[in-house]
């Protein structure tokens, strides 16, 4: 077992002089960046937590490829009970860093590659499942992050790749040669990728005939000559810069997504598991997209368990945690993440065997659970807010608490319950604003709605599995359509004479 | 499940923590007050520590056929309802029965 400890993960990542800009420059010490570190901070959580007995049973999992015990964001699940786990684990990642801790991505990626390389072996002949077997034989055994790359930028939605002005607008094959393939284009909104050390990418959307060179999926080291990384903004970031924790809301953990650039980079054949198959990039997106839609029902549902326990503290501390009407906005904040947590689950335990071996989800309640997602965490965050009040946005800064005029106005003024610090209730007001407006409402917020696909996405995969036909032949049974009808034993009421 | 006997603490019991993905009580702490060499307690003494009854660090079993086995399920001890206060006593209680 070669486990990582967090400090050798961030010097791993320290060292693979990635090229990253943020705000137009390019960031040389990238780990220690006031902006960029507490999303490190995250993944590092994963490694923390794998090295603690308490969480070991469901940080860890047994590899079936070398017996070993790996982290389980390396794994390929082996039952519906490691689906459970890995639902779990994630709701505990959400719980310890209120934020999204980035791994998630890689872990769905290597299971949907599993099972589709393996498709497309069977299909066309080719070595795809082997050399794939490898790669996560090699990632398990470096206990490695790697970052799951499927959203191209896409250009004009109506056209499809190879239609667009601009061919880059889906990364594509530019050059097959002897010893591998050249690669160009870019992959958006890309979670944790400059915390990767290793990039697998995927298309985005069901090739059709013609967009052959679209159709393509590898593995590259995040570092690979070529690529370079432009980090999105957050709300709020560069209070990151303001050198104090207490408006930050959470200063240690935080979440980052980046606009991955491919300028003509090489990726050698034992990297390549689709090229030009395009008839297996649809299931390629399905089975990612499903595993991603499970995924949300563990990590959204932790990072709820946080802003239901800040929203709750909010109330202590001003008094009205007694009151019968915020009781019953708890609760239902509870009720809404909890049916979450109860898709997870269910998607998981519903879960099956896949031809290659390892476990998929239930695809139809996958999505259900990512359909709920797309709308609870709003809900929840608006009752976060009712119940902080209007001060989570109006309050004074971190400069002003320390004042030399202006501190000991706050301090008087921002009194809630006497034996509450005013420091304390500031914090926690600053975390429920973090979470619901600041850097953590794009995890919590915005990538609820579009991450893993947006919400028509699932609504099209909910009606090819719903089944309907099953149901219209219940409902034809019951109301007896089809059978003859006894019209001579109706009772047709006769005429009544009121008088 | 996972055997976590931790250096200083108890030498003779083992302990089988759940994952811990939404405990209702502080499994560590459970853990860290059983004492560190009870010479009333037999050896292969074995403590199942979940955070909620659904029991996952005993096969969701909430208690055993196993002499020396006692298993912590959230506020249950082998079944039956304990603060988490008291967590650590009644695992002792039972362990020396």
């Amino acid at each position: 077992m070669a486990l990582k400890t967090p400090e050798e993960f961030i010097q791993s990542i320290a060292d693979l002089d990635l090229e990253i800009y943020l705000f137009g420059e390019k960031v040389d010490d990238y780990v220690n960046h006031p902006v960029i570190r507490p999303s490190l901070n995250c993944i590092a959580m994963t490694y923390e937590l794998a090295r603690q007995p308490e969480y070991e049973d469901l940080m860890l999992a047994t590899s079936h490829l070398t017996g070993t015990k790996v982290n389980r964001f390396t794994h390929i699940h082996q039952s519906t009970e490691d689906l459970v786990k890995k639902v779990k684990m994630q709701r505990l990642l959400g719980q310890k860093t209120g934020s999204c801790f980035q791994r998630c991505v890689g872990m769905d990626a290597i299971n949907a590659l599993w099972s589709v390389t393996h498709d497309t072996d069977q299909a066309k002949g080719t070595d795809y499942h082997e050399r794939f077997k490898k790669y996560v034989l090699f990632l398990q055994e470096n206990d490695l992050v790697a970052d799951g790359a499927m959203t191209d930028p896409k250009g004009d939605r109506s056209k499809s790749p190879s239609q667009q002005a601009d061919p880059d607008m889906y990364l594509h094959v530019v050059e097959k040669r002897d010893d591998g393939i050249v690669v160009r284009g870019a992959k958006a909104h890309q979670t944790g990728s400059c915390n990767s050390h290793e990039i697998m990418v995927m298309p985005t959307i069901a090739m059709r005939p013609g967009d052959e060179d679209y159709a393509v999926s590898f593995s590259t080291p995040s570092n690979a000559k070529g690529i370079s990384y432009i980090y999105g903004r957050q709300s709020c970031d560069t209070r990151k810069l303001e050198g104090n924790e207490l408006d930050v809301g959470n200063s240690r953990f935080g979440g980052h997504e980046a606009l991955m650039v491919f300028d003509d980079v090489f990726v050698p054949w034992d990297r390549v598991y689709m090229c030009g198959e395009i008839e297996f990039s649809g299931s390629l997106v399905e089975r990612f997209g499903g595993y991603h839609r499970q995924s949300y029902g563990g990590c959204k549902v932790g990072v709820g368990d946080v802003l239901i326990g800040a929203a709750s503290l909010a109330a202590e501390y001003n008094g009205a945690a007694k009151a019968s009407h915020v009781k019953d906005k708890i609760i239902e904040m509870t009720h809404l993440n909890e049916t979450l947590f109860a898709c997870g689950v269910a998607c998981s335990a519903e879960g099956h065997q896949t031809t290659a071996g390892n476990y998929e989800i239930d695809m139809l309640l996958a999505n259900v659970c990512k359909q709920n997602v797309t709308r609870f965490p709003y809900e929840i965050a608006r009752l976060a807010e009712d119940l902080a009040g209007g001060l989570m946005v109006t309050m004074p800064s971190a400069q002003d608490l320390a004042g030399e005029k202006t501190g000991p106005l706050v301090e008087k003024y921002l009194v809630g319950v006497c034996d509450t610090p005013v420091i304390d209730r500031m914090r926690v007001l600053r975390l429920i604003e973090n979470l619901t407006l600041g850097t953590a409402a794009v995890g919590y917020r915005t990538e609820s709605m579009h991450g893993a696909g947006s919400p028509q996405a699932q609504r099209i995969m909910i009606a090819r599995q719903s089944n309907l036909d099953h149901k219209k032949e219940l409902a034809r049974e019951l109301a007896r359509v089809g059978k003859p009808w006894e019209k001579a034993k109706v009772k047709v009421p006769t005429a009544v004479s009121a008088g | 499940m996972t055997d976590a006997r931790q250096p200083g603490q108890s030498e003779r019991v083992k302990v089988v923590y759940c994952g811990g993905c939404n405990p209702h009580i502080d499994r560590t702490a459970v853990a860290a007050e059983l004492p560190a060499d009870d010479p009333d307690v037999g050896p292969g003494a074995t403590v199942h520590v979940s955070g909620c009854p659904r029991a996952c660090a005993s096969d969701h079993l909430l208690t055993s056929d196993d002499p020396g086995t006692v298993v912590v399920a959230g506020e249950l001890v082998d079944g039956v309802p304990t603060p988490q206060a008291d967590l650590a006593t009644a695992v002792m209680s039972k362990l020396k029965e």
